[in-house]
């Protein structure tokens, strides 16, 4: 057998640590090199690991609430939709109309928030190092809002089973209708930093084409499906929250590289900003709460409830024993298996393509753990 | 013809470059200056948390039902009380809560019936040991005095 | 009429305890529908079971065929997305976990659910050949509850490390427990609470 020496040209590992600049947060991706080509990938997670469908088995429905806000962190408000839906559903019930379109306004600034942070730290990720400070510029007014409206800035707990905690504040209606008309213009400002930008194009460009075929096959969702030329958004597929009242785009691109995806996330902040518009026109009067119980205690059954968050379609499957406690709340996270597909992406690229890649996917760990 | 030119003469950068010089300008300066400028917070943040007092007696609005404890997801909130023989209800005598465990939900706040606790504009919480992130019914009455520093 | 002094009261006889109440179920009624006479017509009678529950449909059938009927959804129904593979455990039962696949038809825009009952140290068939999206899921499975799944082709840990022993979400362990061997091995400290 030929001795393999130090100089020997085959197959290389190099681990891309957890403790990485580029990894959005604690993932471990071991990379099987060939020269600068990655012939494979092995991703290990688990790192952000925090029990939370373990703590949810000792939690009452209203105590868990909070949790769910740190499973997406960068998207909180998505995670509490999507939690609130799927007990509202065990519990056959629905948020008033007021409730419902408060709720689609902040849950759209939500999207409009997350998609900012990962235009930032996408851009940044590849080299570009302006557009994160521009970009967090915009996010703060939104957080703002959410600050005004909830108490808090990132984990915000922001809807309550059955509805809203709290009225929204004076002011709310004009500082909502200030920031869609000040925002549009700052998503033109992003797209001359970057779209023509010969830079941008050519890292992104035929960059980790995943076509419609193998999206479905690894059940990937949200913008890396619409950008493979599948034209399905749960807003529109199976509206909740009266989004079937609201007139906007499903963008969609054809190719399935970064660069759409690139694309389409610009889009989505404009159709959001869209959305916005038209659901603070008219927001109806009447109470923020349904009629539930104190106590919450849904006969014995289970549900399955997805909404189209950010990043993807977040689904929670919760289970429950009749008890006040849920008997297994389990959370579909939308960036766990979008990210199974990161090894298909990257086979023959280069190690620079599997950081635009990972950024292009939109992963947060914390869903991906949770 | 055009494109070769662009293409030449870096026009696509220069279109970034200028996005960049346009904002240099001092009037779209973002950033506060802590903490010389301290940032304006909402009236509804959720920061650290009070007891309050009755404006006028000066005694404790708690009357020390024990519904935030039960509230409480995390489970550090701890209340005792006695019973006054006089009046014949309970009252307050310790009421520890553990800032470093909270996750500033504001369950407790919204289960209390009297407005005794509250979770008030507070953030700068930081201590130098864990000890000292319990707090006892003292410091959550007088709130957390943080260093002013002359800047 | 004889004038009886009325009988001196008997002592009660003990009351029997109630009867336990039986465990409430969940208040399922029977789906049928054009998929669900396909599927009897493909599988035969009593080989699955259909229920709705708000609205849900789901399927309850047995592991062994689970494969097969994930296979005839995703080419003859059009149920091509695997949306999630999880599982409930019910320790009471002799079979005490509940298998759960949710499958989305993007033509029909439906969702049903599979439901299976695996046994402890019964291994379950793996639908990786048919949905690649399961590998991932199904590591999740066999990690956090210690189902195996024979042709999985890469079945180990994913969120907890490699060496860890004990299947965190099941009923017996403990919200406290952690493999205290690990901990101290890797970590240096006696406890990781």
């Amino acid at each position: 057998m030929p001795e393999t020496t130090f100089l020997d040209s085959t197959e290389l590992v190099l681990n891309m640590g957890p403790q990485h600049p580029s990894t959005h947060g604690v993932l471990r991706v071991i990379l099987k090199l060939d020269g600068e080509k990655v012939m494979g990938t092995d991703c290990v997670i688990g790192y952000l690991h925090r029990g939370v469908e373990k703590i949810a088995e000792a939690r009452t429905y209203t105590q868990f609430n909070p949790y769910v806000d740190r499973l997406d962190y960068v998207a909180a408000v998505s995670n509490g939709l999507g939690y609130c839906l799927a007990v509202e559903k065990l519990l056959n019930t629905e948020a008033p109309p007021r409730a419902q379109v408060v709720r689609v306004i902040l849950t759209e600034l939500n999207r409009i928030a997350s998609h900012l942070l990962w235009l930032g730290t996408h851009a940044l990720d590849i080299g570009a190092v302006t557009p994160v400070f521009y970009c967090f510029r915009e996010r703060e007014e939104i957080l703002k809002i959410f600050e005004k409206y909830c108490g808090a800035r990132l984990t915000t707990h922001a809807f309550r089973i059955g509805g809203l905690q709290y009225e929204t504040y004076d002011g709310f209606e004009d500082e909502v209708k200030a920031f869609c008309d000040m925002f549009p213009p700052k998503v033109d400002e992003y797209e001359e930093l970057l779209t023509q930008n010969r830079i941008w194009v050519k890292r992104l460009k035929d960059v980790g084409i995943l076509n419609a075929e193998d999206c479905k096959r690894y059940g990937v969702t949200g913008p890396v499906l619409r950008a493979a030329g599948v034209d399905w958004d749960l807003r529109k597929a199976q509206p909740y929250s009266g989004y079937e009242k609201y007139d906007f785009l499903i963008p969609t691109r054809q190719n399935g590289d970064t660069y759409d995806r690139y694309m389409i996330r610009m889009e989505e902040m404009r159709q959001a900003t869209r959305i916005i518009r038209q659901a603070v026109e008219g927001i109806p009067d009447g109470p923020i709460m349904a009629k539930v119980p104190k106590v919450i205690k849904p006969p014995v059954g289970e549900a399955y409830v997805s909404i189209e968050a950010p990043k993807g379609e977040l689904g929670y499957y919760i289970v429950s024993d009749g008890s006040t406690q849920p008997y297994r709340v389990r959370v579909r996270p939308p960036s766990f298996v979008n990210l199974q597909a990161l090894d298909r992406m990257v086979r023959g690229a280069l190690i620079a393509d599997v950081v635009a890649v990972i950024g292009t996917l939109d992963i947060v760990l914390g869903e991906v753990d949770r | 013809m055009p494109q070769l030119l662009k293409k030449i003469f870096l026009v696509d950068l220069f279109q970034g470059l200028w996005v960049t010089f346009r904002n240099q300008n001092p009037k779209r300066i973002y950033t506060e200056q802590y903490p010389a400028q301290r940032p304006a917070v909402a009236e509804r943040f959720r920061g650290a948390p009070r007891l309050n007092l009755n404006p006028e007696t000066g005694e404790t609005l708690c009357m020390a039902c024990n519904m935030c404890a039960l509230a409480c997801p995390e489970n550090l909130i701890v209340v005792t009380s006695q019973r006054n023989e006089q009046t014949k209800k309970k009252e307050l005598v310790t009421f520890t809560f553990d800032t470093s465990r909270c996750m500033f939900c504001g369950l407790c706040e919204e289960a209390c019936p009297t407005d005794a606790l509250e979770l008030s504009q507070d953030f700068e919480l930081a201590t130098y040991t864990r000890e000292g992130q319990i707090w006892d019914r003292k410091m959550l009455e007088e709130g957390p005095k943080p260093t002013r520093y002359k800047c | 009429m004889a004038d009886e002094k009325p009988a001196p009261p008997k002592p009660a006889p003990p009351k029997a305890a109630p009867p336990p109440k039986p465990p409430a179920v969940m208040a399922a009624t029977p789906w049928e529908d054009n998929l669900t006479r396909e599927l009897t017509d493909r599988f035969g009678d009593g080989a699955c079971e259909f229920r709705t529950y708000l609205g849900q449909n789901f399927i309850l059938v047995k592991p062994d065929m689970v494969v097969g009927l994930i296979e005839y959804l995703k080419m003859g129904a059009g149920f091509d997305y695997l949306v999630d593979i999880t599982a409930v455990d019910w320790p009471e039962r002799a079979e005490r976990f509940d298998l759960v696949y949710i499958l989305y038809s993007f033509s029909r825009n439906a969702r049903v659910r599979i439901k299976t009952q695996i046994a402890e140290g019964q291994r379950a068939a793996s639908v990786v050949p048919v949905h690649p999206t399961a590998n991932w899921l199904e590591r999740e499975v066999f990690d956090m509850f210690g189902i195996g799944f024979t042709g999985h082709p890469d079945l180990r840990r994913i969120l907890m490390p490699d060496e860890w022993q004990g299947h965190p979400l099941r009923k017996d362990y403990s919200i406290l427990g952690q493999d205290q061997r690990w901990v101290e091995e890797n970590l240096g400290v006696e406890s990781g609470q």
